[in-house]
């Protein structure tokens, strides 16, 4: 063979790249055409299984409700929260998706939302919606102690201040300490748009999957993160920590929203709160506990009838459950709609160079579905393995969940991503480019794949581009 | 601004004084009540300006805990960046002497693998600017990833140096050639096939030659493999440029090899000790001892031993293992006792594999290993 090769290299007449002949690629950025994206599912509008729609509806009016401390309609808010609303976070491009251009958050002290707090450094109108981390507890000195892992979320805001939060007086936590001792890391919002379709992919789906891609040339072989109870496959949330879109939701009500439910009963005190890092501390004081008038403060109402009669998270699970995937769309670049030669050659490539491997376009096919018939024997085309994978050092955000260390992610699923504003687990980016670049780091199983995209045309590059922003 | 209510002095204090403006949201009375209240009004004292700073404001006094709660803004140590500090399920060794497979690294533009006795100067121009994810629970290592140094270059590929420990590999393959007919039999049909696997000679050794190319990215991969130590080294060359790709082949004619390394590598030749795979069960084992796990954890742990040449565990590597699952294995495996392993009637050291926790899916039945 060397024989050979040694000809080739002789007479080969191989294109070589010529950098900077060809134009620069382009994001074409988020895509503002309507793709139908946050409809029901087509038996879910079918009413297949009588009484789904309503649940659907229902599940989608209380996802937009805005909840108070007490005395209204919607209690329970606090006493420590990142939003009063589903919806406020799960906007983009519709109700169930990742956060909005404009940030509520940045209006929740203005608005009286939080009145006496102090707006954190990292929240401006036009930056993604998030929640803060601090990966490790502090110690005496003010550093970070890296002995110490923290990782659990640090709560924005508070309701003090608030007239129906009666005497509650909380402090916020310290997130210019963090920013000074680089001690903070931060989450956006997952779209939720097909979750009902991943709930419903069996484990073994997964790992039959598994096995067939860790027969890659590129050096990726990813992990499952687990359910502690049970041991099945995890699957939602940036790390996979998450087993069902009950817990998903029932946690994010807790934890993003303050309101103790049926699956997370109590109010959650911060990390430090409650005694982690050595402060001493034994929980969220008594004058900002039972705000409500009782725990859970999202119970069900067994003295109501239909949908009403169910919980707020078993509300919300219905309705995420019942979201369709977000459809693929046209896409538009510099005013012009791309050629669907482009979108296809994009979507070639972007198997060819590897993408596919951790974003697999269709990781398999779901189980029957007791709940509506969309649910079952359907494809999932979420572009994600929802395996774990190693992100290397520009990504980790040193916070482990469950089986999931520091730097490994959930793959992203990539369906939706054409009407995605902020990318990547913390929004840094609004840049596709970006976010591939940062996919090549120092510890990532990615760097080889980013490689091959570095070792496209621009031309090829912005047909992946496209594809990218088709789905 | 007026400060009379206790809403307004929780915001002062969350401000300022976090551990104390807490104690003071809970001024309820108690043995502790009036300190508590004298920092209340030491805080009311304040001036308006400094309340209006927030959270932003200067620490007055050191605080009396950590937590989330700490309100010193300077002279802090910063956690570095780039850094991973919590870590999954990640590889160790029970020393430090013993060469591992992850253990190369590349220096002065050489890559350098001692367990593999790898020695490969890299082309002139290339570079690894970053180095590979940690082994995996499948027994993948990524031991070099190399590319141009300068990425706006016209020169522009890939080089991708992997091992695939056959102990462990969910691939249903026993050797070399058989992982590489696999590879080619399947082919995503992304790809095309340029050339089945052939042998050939590189650095005086035999590899197993493979190349496919995807016709929409116009990229070709060269796929070279050889067995060492029961693992299929592999080195994967991918560019647009098939006259790269000869040359990068060429150039690995100046690799060095240990002289065991070969299609029918892992006999233990020099001092490398021989690779039987499954040794760790059946007869050979005169004493096994379980480890105690204190927690149900959900991964496999892959685990390579050396076993000396008097039955004991020697050396134990962990490819991918949370810290308590490490030192339950460790524990554990301190107690097994060998028959010694003899070759041509000389006890001989021996290195296999053992998988703890979850067993990791296959793509089908594995054939036998290669011993």
């Amino acid at each position: 063979m060397l024989k050979t090769l040694r000809l080739a290299a002789a007479f080969s007449t191989a294109v070589l790249f010529l950098a900077g002949m060809t134009e620069a690629q382009t994001d074409p950025g988020v895509q503002s055409g309507n793709r139908g994206t946050g409809a029901a599912l087509s038996s879910v509008l079918a009413n297949d299984n009588a009484g789904i729609l309503t649940f659907f509806n229902d599940g989608l009016s209380r996802f937009q409700e805005i909840e108070t401390v007490s005395g209204g309609a919607n209690n329970g808010l606090g006493p420590r929260f990142n939003s009063n609303s589903c919806s406020s976070c799960h906007a983009q491009p519709a109700i169930g998706g990742s956060g909005p251009a404009s940030n509520p958050q940045a209006q929740f002290i203005s608005s009286g939302v939080a009145p006496k707090d102090t707006m954190p450094y990292f929240i401006t109108s036009t930056g993604p919606t998030v929640e803060a981390r601090f990966p490790f507890y502090f110690n005496r000195s003010g550093s970070a102690n890296t002995s110490s892992p923290n990782g659990g979320v640090e709560d924005l805001f508070t309701v003090t201040g608030r007239s129906d939060a009666g005497a509650c007086s909380l402090p916020q936590p310290s997130f210019s300490a963090a920013q000074a001792a680089n001690n903070i890391i931060f989450r956006i919002p997952t779209p939720v748009f097909g979750a009902g379709l991943v709930e419903n992919l069996d484990d073994s789906t997964l790992l039959s999957n598994m096995a067939i891609n860790l027969n890659n040339r590129f050096g990726i072989s990813g992990a499952f993160n687990h359910n502690g109870n049970d041991g099945t496959i995890s699957r939602f949330g940036w790390k996979a920590q998450n087993k069902s879109l009950h817990i998903f939701t029932g946690e994010a009500y807790n934890v993003e929203m303050g309101i103790a439910n049926l699956l997370f009963p109590q109010d959650r005190p911060l990390p430090g709160e409650d005694g982690g890092g050595a402060t001493g501390l034994t929980g969220l004081p008594s004058t900002c506990l039972n705000l409500a008038g009782g725990y859970p403060e999202d119970t069900n109402n067994p003295g109501q009838t239909g949908s009403a009669i169910l919980d707020d998270v078993s509300a919300f699970a219905n309705f995420m459950r019942g979201l369709a995937p977000p459809p693929t769309g046209s896409v538009v670049l510099n005013g012009a709609t791309v050629a669907s030669s482009s979108i296809s050659n994009g979507a070639s490539l972007f198997s060819s160079i590897g993408c596919a491997t951790c974003h697999n376009p269709t990781p398999g096919t779901t189980q029957k579905s007791k709940i509506t018939g969309s649910l079952g024997s359907a494809p999932v085309n979420a572009y994600s393995d929802f395996e774990i994978h190693h992100m290397g050092t520009t990504l980790t955000d040193n916070v482990g969940q469950g089986g999931a260390g520091g730097d490994q992610f959930r793959t992203a699923p990539l369906w939706g991503l054409g009407q995605r504003i902020f990318l990547l687990h913390d929004g840094r980016t609004t840049s596709l480019l970006t976010a591939i670049e940062d996919h090549d780091s120092r510890g990532s199983e990615a760097t080889t794949v980013e490689g091959n995209f570095d070792n496209l045309n621009s031309s090829q590059q912005q047909d992946l581009l496209n594809f990218l922003r088709s789905l | 601004m007026r400060f009379a209510s206790s809403f307004q002095l929780g915001r002062l204090e969350a401000s300022d004084q976090p551990r104390r403006s807490f104690d003071a949201a809970r001024c309820e009375g108690g043995e502790t009540m009036r300190s508590r209240c004298l920092h209340l009004l030491v805080a009311i004292a304040l001036p308006v300006s400094l309340l209006a700073n927030g959270q932003d404001s200067k620490a007055k006094s050191q605080p009396e805990n950590g937590g989330d709660f700490s309100n010193v803004t300077s002279a802090v140590t910063k956690v570095p960046t780039g850094v991973i500090l919590i870590k999954g399920a990640w590889s160790s060794a029970s020393d430090s002497v013993t060469p591992v497979p992850e253990g190369g690294s590349v220096s002065n533009n050489v890559f350098e693998n001692e367990y593999f006795g790898m020695h490969y100067a890299l082309p002139s121009g290339w570079s690894e600017r970053y180095e590979g994810p940690p082994p995996s629970d499948s027994g993948r290592y990524v031991l070099a990833q190399i590319r141009p140094a300068d990425r706006n270059a016209k020169i522009r590929g890939n080089i991708l140096i992997t091992a695939q420990d056959m102990f462990f590999t969910p691939m249903p393959a026993g050797n070399v050639l058989q992982y590489m007919n696999y590879v080619k039999d399947h082919l995503p049909e992304d790809y095309k096939l340029e050339q089945p696997v052939t042998q050939t000679k590189i650095a005086g050794r035999s590899f197993d030659f493979l190349a496919y190319w995807s016709p929409v990215a116009q990229l070709h991969w060269y796929v070279l493999a050889m067995q060492s130590r029961c693992h299929t080294l592999e080195i994967v060359l991918s560019s647009q440029d098939t006259k790269l790709l000869g040359s990068l082949v060429l150039d690995l004619d100046k690799m060095t090899l240990p002289a065991e390394a070969g299609l029918t590598a892992g006999l233990g030749g020099g001092d490398a000790p021989v690779c039987i795979k499954g040794f760790a069960s059946g007869d050979h084992v005169i004493a096994r001892v379980d480890p105690i796990f204190s927690e149900a954890k959900f991964n496999p742990v892959p685990v390579r031993i050396i076993i000396d040449r008097k039955g004991k565990v020697k050396h134990i590597h962990f490819l991918s293992a949370f810290p308590d699952q490490a030192k339950a294995i460790t524990d554990a495996l301190n107690q097994w006792k060998f028959k010694p392993y003899l070759r041509d009637g000389i006890p001989a050291e021996v290195e296999t594999g053992l998988m703890f926790g979850r067993a990791p899916p296959t793509i089908a039945t594995q054939s036998s290993a290669t011993e």
